[in-house]
């Protein structure tokens, strides 16, 4: 009897002891599906913030802010250092610069929109979208408002530019840099055709916060080359640009000089098929850039530009003729009662050099000179002279800045620059707007400027 | 007014050459991470004068790095873009220094149980952009390939884009690893799964043999085979300085190419140069 009940209470265990072990490896199975679908479910999370990740790294924000001190010579000069100086004012605080640039880069297409945010307002400096093509990445178009495609220092953004402003010939042909147009770009990444680039564009011809004034569109062009010449730590870059377009006269008086005359001064052609023709504002230019990374000390680099051509002004100024610019204080000449602005004529050239010396990793020193000839056909002594008619617009200038720079750490730097600003004398029985310029006008300016870029 | 200025312009000199000392940072690729810290380390232990800073974040960050002031020198696994060379020269007026420290072979990984052997590089473009997705298509098992890869910042990821991709985008299936040890510990437990990186990390994975098209021998990424350049997918890696190197530098990087550093190459699992 004890031996049946042992064999009877040995199958019960054994069968619980089965039972307990299936509903333990059933209940471990059931965990391990369970930790599993849990884990499928956070892939399928990473997987879908990856995608918004994706997207969210295609927008890149960048900009920068220049705040700055000047200080001038006298009180309510002009000046290319950062726009003229109001009357009476000698020292002044600005935002220079207050840039904030979205860019949405797919890859092969680009949407871009800069604004620029200062004392003066909110305005559009860059806006536009870009397409690239698929096969080599090596040619694209871009549409919108953007750098006009000539030379070098017009593309070189301000926030690198070494001296705080573009020379006076830029800010006299191109002010704003910006302009409405389409461009094409040629820049292969590889292969013996890297070492050239090739921009070209057609463009309305006014300024980028204007709209057309005319039928006719301008072409500007650069064909460029970088050398590098990597075991001698040397590079040369350079380039030849072309800007071909034209101003449409709302005047019937249109100035040119007088090469014949002893005396060198404008004459009118009053011909009434002036009105609404247009005349030509060609220029050329060659730019060079050598880098050269010296011992010991830090690269260097040296930047010259010559540009040359004939630029429709008005008489005040040299920029080119903008009979709708707002402000504009040049002479006016009446037809049928209604106020218009005469075209003046002069054939012009300009250049500047600009060295820049790294000095160990936070140091740079600059030096730039550039001298703007307004109009290559006069000289100082024929301003002014009795029985000229030659006028402000005609003078010409020459500038030497002299500058350092400390890298604060990756975005901040200080910018401590001064200008000396030369105007060619002009004749000593110059009189009215034009006596002053019988000196040199007291117009050197000190700037101080801080900047943060991210 | 004069002296006003020139004794800021003394002040502002005097504070940019402070010198911090004989310290060397390094930054950039994570391919080149326990390779740069094994010659840091052996180079410190000989030169206890000098400090070698070590770190990764991937080729991209260490270009960054180097063009923003921030690093003396850079690993990169890929050659520094026109793009990038230009940024440095806009800073610094140079064009930056490319030394070649080393060349890998860009191994395949897969689990070690995985019964593929080879793949072609127009296999492997397919699998990376999405065209297969199952290991059948390739002569393994019917399953779904799970596909592992480097983050954008890597120069391992842009080399491989560059050349087994052609230039084409990843497939946004592709689960992407921040570093090459990443890759290689997801391959090792993932018996569907297939990633890419350097060859010195292939602990505990099978190294597949690449083939450049279907007719071609396959070739498995040994040293032999990268030095001839039969394995298809094989690079140099790069350190880049942004001027010509001088003083302790210098020293670092001639040592780095001596015979010396370039047997720690070889023990980190790469090739030398020399």
């Amino acid at each position: 009897m004890k031996r049946i009940i042992f064999i009877i209470s040995l199958l019960v265990a054994i069968y619980l002891n089965a039972k307990s072990q299936d509903s333990s490896a059933v209940a471990t199975k059931d965990e391990v599906t369970e930790v599993k679908g849990a884990v499928d479910g956070i892939n399928e999370t990473v997987l879908e913030m990856k995608s918004t990740l994706d997207a969210l790294k295609k927008i890149k924000i960048s900009g920068y802010i220049q705040a700055q001190y000047q200080v001038a010579e006298s009180a309510g000069v002009g000046s290319y250092a950062g726009g003229n100086f109001p009357q009476n004012v000698k020292s002044r605080y600005q935002v220079r610069r207050g840039r904030f640039k979205i860019n949405y880069d797919n890859d092969l297409t680009q949407y871009v929109l800069q604004l620029d945010v200062t004392q003066s307002g909110v305005g559009i400096k860059d806006a536009y979208v870009s397409i690239k093509e698929p096969w080599y990445r090596a040619a694209s178009l871009t549409a919108g408002v953007f750098d006009r495609p000539f030379g070098f220092e017009i593309s070189y953004s301000s926030s690198s530019r070494e001296a705080p402003e573009r020379s006076r010939l830029f800010q006299t042909l191109f002010p704003g840099e910006r302009e409405l147009g389409a461009k094409i770009e040629l820049a292969p990444e590889n292969g013996p055709l890297s070492y050239f680039n090739l921009k070209a564009g057609v463009f309305n011809g006014v300024l980028s916060n204007a709209n057309e004034n005319d039928r006719n569109k301008d072409f500007i062009g650069r064909a460029g080359f970088q050398l590098p010449f990597d075991e001698e730590g040397l590079a040369i870059d350079g380039g030849f640009s072309v800007y071909t377009g034209t101003v449409t006269a709302n005047s019937k008086k249109i100035y040119e000089i007088d090469n014949s005359s002893s005396i060198k001064k404008y004459i009118v052609d009053s011909t009434i098929t002036n009105l609404g023709n247009g005349f030509d504002r060609n220029y050329y230019g060659f730019d060079l850039q050598l880098y050269y990374d010296v011992p010991v000390i830090g690269g260097a680099t040296l930047r010259g530009e010559y540009i040359w051509g004939k630029q429709p002004g008005t008489d005040k100024s040299s920029s080119f003729y903008n009979p709708d610019a707002a402000g504009t204080t040049d002479t006016k000449s009446s037809i049928d009662g209604k106020k218009v602005t005469d075209i003046y004529m002069r054939n012009f050239n300009g250049w500047y050099l600009n060295f820049v010396q790294n000095i160990g990793l936070k140091n740079q020193f600059v030096a730039k000179y550039d001298v703007y000839t307004p109009n290559k056909d006069v000289t100082a002594n024929d301003i002014g002279a009795v029985g000229s008619n030659l006028n402000a617009g005609d003078i010409k200038y020459s500038t030497l800045g002299l500058g350092w720079i400390y890298h604060w750490d990756s975005n901040v730097k200080f910018v401590l620059y001064y200008d000396w600003v030369k105007n060619e004398k002009v004749n000593s029985l110059a009189s009215g707007t034009l006596a002053p310029f019988k000196e040199d006008l007291k117009d050197n300016v000190l700037t101080f400027r801080m900047q943060y870029k991210f | 007014m004069k002296k006003i200025i020139l004794t800021l312009i003394i002040a502002i000199a005097a504070f940019g050459f402070m010198q911090k000392g004989e310290t060397i940072t390094v930054k950039g690729s994570d391919t080149m991470v326990i390779l740069a810290q094994r010659w840091a380390e052996l180079y410190m232990s000989k030169h206890p004068d000098v400090t070698v800073q070590v770190t990764g974040g991937g080729s991209g960050v260490g270009i960054s790095a180097l063009i923003n002031g921030t690093t003396d020198i850079c690993n990169a696994s890929r050659s520094m873009k026109k793009s990038e060379k230009e940024k440095l020269k806009q800073r610094f007026n140079t064009l930056g220094v490319e030394i070649k420290a080393a060349k890998d072979g860009l191994a395949i990984y897969v689990r070690e149980n995985n019964p593929v052997d080879e793949l072609s590089l127009s296999q492997l473009k397919d699998i990376y952009t999405g065209k297969t997705t199952n290991w059948k298509q390739v002569g393994g098992p019917d399953t779904k390939i799970i596909v592992y890869g480097r983050e954008n910042s890597s120069g391992t990821y842009v080399y491989f884009k560059d050349n087994v991709l052609d230039g084409e985008d990843f497939a946004p299936s592709v689960q992407t690893l921040p570093g090459t040890a990443a890759v290689v510990n997801a391959v090792s437990k993932d018996k569907n799964g297939i990633g890419y990186g350097g060859a010195a990390y292939a602990k505990g994975i099978k190294l597949l043999k690449v083939k450049k098209d279907a007719n071609s021998t396959a070739y498995a990424p040994t040293e032999e085979n990268v030095k001839s350049g039969d394995y298809p997918i094989s690079r140099y890696l790069y350190m880049y300085t942004r001027n010509r190197p001088t003083g302790a530098m210098k020293d670092y990087i001639d040592w780095i190419l001596s015979k010396e550093g370039q047997e720690i190459v070889t023990k980190v699992g790469y090739f030398p140069v020399k």
